[in-house]
């Protein structure tokens, strides 16, 4: 028990945290996407369908949510299961956290800028 | 024991035999599965930016990604609610009942996916949705 608490918290006490918090997000957000994409709409999916559900504020909500949320807890992630490999010492954990950071804020305007013309 | 020791102890291969190697295991692989389906779904979506969207959902809707699809299922739904699992553990929920909060987990996964596998064959052999 004590070996998985410490492995659990190398990331940082915030790391930890923002990774529980994240993950009870997408659970709601990813419930209300999946039923609504592959239960309710499935084989009805195109540019203009998608647009007219995302007229509604609630559903960009609902996406800008999982996109943000997605991206922390994916890379956030991936940088967990990269610290027990590669990036073990301080100074490449540092870089990887920089690194991860900077794909994390491209992927997040990037991520906007597709959901863009249904939001305008 | 200290916790460094110990903590190098736990990787011996006889814990290999407990479930929690397998579900830690197998929440990494499902873990790292999803990391890379997000940049290719959100990959995906911009296509819209450029008018390819609706070619690819058509692309989408044939059987082999359909039941593609369904693989990504699976993992989302393991990669939940053995999440859900471990935050449990972390509020001290079912801690010493360790078999049994995974089993309950996975029998939830089990339901879950049934679903998806219901709505996902229905539409693969009759081409419409459950509720269209």
């Amino acid at each position: 028990m004590r070996a998985d608490a410490i492995s659990a918290h190398r990331g940082g006490m915030w790391s930890w945290l923002f990774q529980r918090i994240t993950a009870v997000l997408l659970i709601v957000m990813l419930a209300i996407h999946l039923i609504f994409t592959h239960i309710l709409n499935i084989g009805n999916l195109d540019y203009v369908s998608i647009g007219e559900r995302l007229a509604h504020a609630g559903f960009i909500a609902v996406d800008v949510i999982l996109l943000a949320a997605g991206i922390f807890h994916a890379l956030n992630g991936l940088r967990m299961v990269l610290m027990d490999y590669w990036f073990t010492s301080r100074k490449r954990a540092l870089a990887l956290t920089i690194v991860l950071w900077v794909v994390g804020i491209a992927a997040m305007v990037y991520g906007t800028w597709a959901l863009w013309p249904w939001m305008s | 024991m200290s916790a460094k020791p110990r903590e190098t102890a736990n990787v011996g291969a006889g814990l290999w035999k407990a479930t929690g190697m397998w579900a830690w295991l197998l929440f990494r692989i499902s873990g790292l599965v999803l990391v890379f389906y997000l940049g290719a779904h959100i990959i995906v979506i911009s296509m819209g930016q450029f008018g390819h969207l609706d070619k690819l959902m058509d692309l989408f809707d044939t059987p082999v990604l359909v039941l593609l699809d369904l693989v990504l299922v699976v993992a989302v739904l393991y990669h939940a609610l053995n999440g859900v699992r471990i935050i449990l553990m972390d509020f001290g929920i079912g801690v010493r009942r360790h078999k049994f909060m995974f089993w309950t987990a996975m029998a939830i996964v089990v339901i879950c996916f049934a679903v998806f596998a219901w709505v996902a064959f229905t539409f693969i052999i009759t081409g419409e949705g459950v509720t269209s």
